[in-house]
């Protein structure tokens, strides 16, 4: 094997999605530049509906359901409306998240897509519920996508404000215990309050990490300096999405990791916010897991030290971190030390052997019995990105029961797309356990399934 | 006599304490059954105080004015001073027929509010983090060379790491692979040891679950039936480990976690009808990563906090009481003014638990929980 055609094949599996057929040849020209080239804005189908259009068509089957109420329609109709509401939630929760997975597959800037992911795991929201089933995705399209290659900080003031981790993570609804709404209205007898919950993942997850030097106190201050960030009722108010309630808003100043935050309404948790995407806990914090989730799961204190350095150059410029990571000569080792999480799985084998059309249902199914479903991590902490949470003899078992029924339904050349994605030598192995297979299911299922491919 | 009747004969005529540790010992061996356990962890910090209700602290209704009307009509008595929420009838019948403890105000001493943290400690048992080894794949290793562990998940979670024992399993609806690509596979692993010892496993799992693959998935009462299934057996597996999530409740705490422990409890009843005759010798530990804010939060719900309760059922158990020190809700009472105060360990009582029923020694225990010596209450009947 050639040196520049395993840095192709380490280009286009380590830090892209496993190689479309033609990609090693682009790649082997000039691997960096290559993968430099892919840090381009992702595409999504534009056709899809957004958050703001989720909540519209949300609301007018709210709607339906109190005219419903109101005229005592037979309980047949009403369940007949409450059924295309369903059907309505679950079929957008599965085209936006097909979208992504889709696109990711066909795309020629994969690498691109992989820091989506990265991004959308670390932002991790469940659909769960009705509202989030429906709206869970567009957190993706909207927040991390847009802000995909800018400073970090403008995609934690993006996410923080988008409607679906706002509802995620019960913001929507925690107001100051002396914003005017507790002192003055009604209301507060029925116990309006704070509630803590984004607060805390914002420090603990999104920023500076669980060892990231915080305290209780400073996750009751960041809670209170977001109070009133809300979402719009679109059914009693004129508005979708993000909105900012003033009367929730606790008011005074806010102390949090020793700075004053005197500014007032909305300023004062995006001035908060900034402080924290700009705290050098939170460069440390990503860098590692950038490195981890790109590299291994043991990240080398050097690269990361690499990547924090040029965090703090760029201001957290997440497009120029990433350009030090593809640089750095210590991502470019011949060890495969990743073992990918089964979404990667599948998204490399698709490339791999690209299909005309990939069915939502099977694409669901496949994902759900790989234990990876989109946005079904169930925790604000995503999904795990070590490989002791995926190597399971379970799961290896599965993904060989996939692979074979999969390779029985398609008629390919193993041995092209070995050399198509691996471009292993005849030394290998594997390379033996393809080309000798005694069937082209079987020659497909000990490529996929070869420890290869697993890792990258 | 069976081995129940003869213990309680014992009970009767002599104080257990005392006879407690040989007696006891003598008559396990007599048992040709294995002794399993089923660990079950609830993932999201349970609320205690709405599952193992206080009732007779003034300061519960004080702090959760909405919260505590919302099922004080129906609670399910248990002492003068706690009940259970309305939606654990199975384990309240465990209870009433004295094989369940709930155990309040527990914590494993972690001493922060991040349920990934807090559930990395609970698993691990020790007083610093360490991923790699769990308490019971510690004391998995102090048991015979034949005892067979299984987790109900994809992959070994925490508390199981540093076995070998362990294998995994996990409801699947994809038709096995044909024999000869196993084989082949089995071929291709030569040289990788983790894929090779993963396969082996996988296919060993695969033969022992047989065809108890449900076709339902996920759900925590089809995954504890199969589990009951998979322990039911001289020749069946001795310990698990099943998890469950969904208790991080925030908001609308009245109806999620209604349906939750809804979910534990049919969950529990499931486990128990499978294992038949082996509910016996079983014992399963229920506990979560921490508790949550005394006082109710802004929006029907409750934030992360720190002392929190536990449950040790099963026929093996010598129940009917609760167990644990109740320190309070009044403002002082309080861990930094908000939480529960834990005043006993889950460690330790889990401690108690593997050195009562898998007869594992202090010396042993030691090794599983480096920092929490078991406690010497009587658990196990």
């Amino acid at each position: 094997m050639s040196t520049t055609n395993s840095k192709a094949t380490i280009a286009a599996n380590r830090f892209g999605l496993g190689a479309k057929p033609g990609e090693l040849e682009l790649a082997k020209q000039n691997p960096k530049k290559w993968l430099a080239a892919q840090l381009t804005p992702v595409v999504f189908d534009q056709n899809l509906p957004s958050s703001n259009d989720v909540f519209l068509q949300l609301s007018k089957y709210q709607a339906i359901k109190r005219q419903n109420k109101k005229n005592k329609v037979s309980e047949e109709q009403d369940k007949k409306d409450n059924k295309v509401r369903q059907k309505f939630i679950q079929t957008t929760y599965r085209k936006l998240a097909s979208d992504t997975f889709v696109q990711s597959i066909n795309s020629d800037n994969s690498l691109a897509w992989r820091l989506l992911d990265f991004f959308s795991n670390h932002f991790s929201v469940s659909a769960n519920g009705n509202v989030m089933t429906a709206i869970a995705a567009t957190l993706e399209r909207e927040a991390i996508a847009a802000n995909l290659f800018n400073n970090f900080e403008d995609m934690l003031l993006a996410v923080s404000k988008h409607p679906a981790m706002l509802t995620y993570l019960n913001n929507e609804r925690s107001f100051g215990p002396n914003s005017k709404l507790a002192t003055k209205s009604k209301k507060a007898k029925k116990g309006v309050g704070l509630n803590e919950n984004l607060a805390r993942e914002i420090l603990e997850l999104h920023t500076l990490g669980v060892k990231g030097g915080y305290s209780q106190a400073d996750v009751i201050e960041l809670a209170k300096g977001i109070t009133g960030w809300s979402v719009a009722n679109s059914h009693k108010e004129d508005a979708t999405g993000f909105i900012y309630r003033a009367w929730g808003k606790e008011p005074g100043n806010r102390v949090l990791l020793g700075k004053t935050y005197k500014q007032k309404g909305i300023k004062q948790g995006e001035a908060m916010l900034k402080g924290l995407a700009n705290h050098p806990n939170t460069a440390k914090f990503i860098c590692h897991k950038l490195v981890k989730h790109f590299i291994s799961d043991n990240p080398d204190s050097q690269l990361v030290d690499i990547l924090v350095k040029r965090w703090q150059e760029t201001g957290g410029n997440i497009k120029e971190v990433m350009l030090a990571l593809i640089n750095s000569e210590q991502a470019w080792h011949v060890e495969q030390e990743k073992f990918k999480t089964p979404r990667e799985f599948l998204q490399s084998t698709y490339r791999a052997l690209p299909q005309n059309t990939i069915k939502f249902k099977q694409l669901f199914f496949t994902l759900n019995t790989f234990g990876q479903q989109p946005f079904q991590a169930g925790s604000p902490a995503g999904f795990s990105d070590e490989q002791q949470d995926w190597d399971g003899g379970n799961a290896l078992m599965s993904k060989i029961d996939w692979t074979t029924l999969y390779a029985s339904r398609i008629r390919s050349n193993a041995e092209n797309i070995m050399n198509n994605t691996l471009a292993l030598a005849s030394s290998h192995n594997t390379y033996k356990a393809v080309v000798r297979a005694e069937s082209r299911k079987q020659a497909l299922v000990m490529l996929l399934m070869s420890p290869e491919f697993l890792r990258r | 006599m069976k081995r129940r009747q003869f213990i309680k004969t014992l009970g009767a005529s002599a104080s257990l304490v005392l006879l407690q540790t040989p007696a006891l010992a003598a008559v396990n061996k007599l048992v040709s059954k294995p002794k399993k356990i089923v660990w079950v962890v609830l993932r999201g910090a349970m609320d205690s105080l709405h599952t193992i209700v206080p009732i007779t602290d003034k300061n519960y209704h004080v702090l959760r004015p909405k919260l505590a009307p919302s099922i004080a009509n129906d609670l399910l008595p248990l002492s003068t001073d706690f009940a259970f929420h309305p939606a654990l009838k199975h384990m309240h019948g465990l209870y009433k027929s004295k094989q369940l403890l709930p155990i309040v105000a527990v914590g494993s001493g972690y001493p922060r509010r991040s349920h990934f943290d807090g559930q990395d400690y609970l698993e691990s048992g020790l007083s610093s983090l360490d991923h790699d080894t769990g308490w019971l794949g510690r004391a998995l290793n102090e048991m015979t060379a034949n005892t067979k562990a299984l987790a109900v998940a994809n992959s070994v979670p925490i508390s199981m790491r540093s076995s070998s024992k362990v294998s995994t399993w996990y409801p699947s609806r994809l038709k096995d692979a044909d024999e000869n690509i196993y084989e082949a596979l089995m071929n291709l692993y030569q040289n990788d040891e983790m894929l090779s010892s993963r396969l082996q496993e996988g296919l060993n799992t695969q033969e022992m679950a047989g065809n108890t693959s449900t076709k339902k998935k996920g759900k925590f009462v089809d995954l504890a039936k199969s589990c009951g299934k998979l322990l039911a057996n001289n020749d069946g597996v001795d310990c698990a480990m099943l998890e469950v999530g969904g208790w991080d409740t925030h908001n609308n705490q009245t109806v999620r976690l209604n349906r939750q422990l809804e979910g534990l409890d049919q969950g529990i009843a499931a486990l128990q009808a499978e294992l038949g005759e082996y509910w016996q010798d079983t014992v399963v530990i229920v506990a979560t990563e921490f508790g949550r804010t005394a006082k109710e939060n802004g929006t029907g719900g409750t934030d992360h906090g720190t002392g929190s309760a536990m449950f040790i059922a099963g026929g093996a158990v010598q129940g009917g009481k609760v167990l644990g020190d109740w320190p309070g809700l009044a403002k002082e009472q309080l861990f930094n003014n908000r939480d529960l105060m834990p005043t006993t360990s889950t460690f330790s009582w889990i401690g108690a638990v593997l050195q009562q029923h898998w007869q594992l020694d202090s010396k042993t225990i030691a090794n599983v929980f480096p920092d929490n010596p078991a406690y010497t209450t009587q658990l196990i009947s």
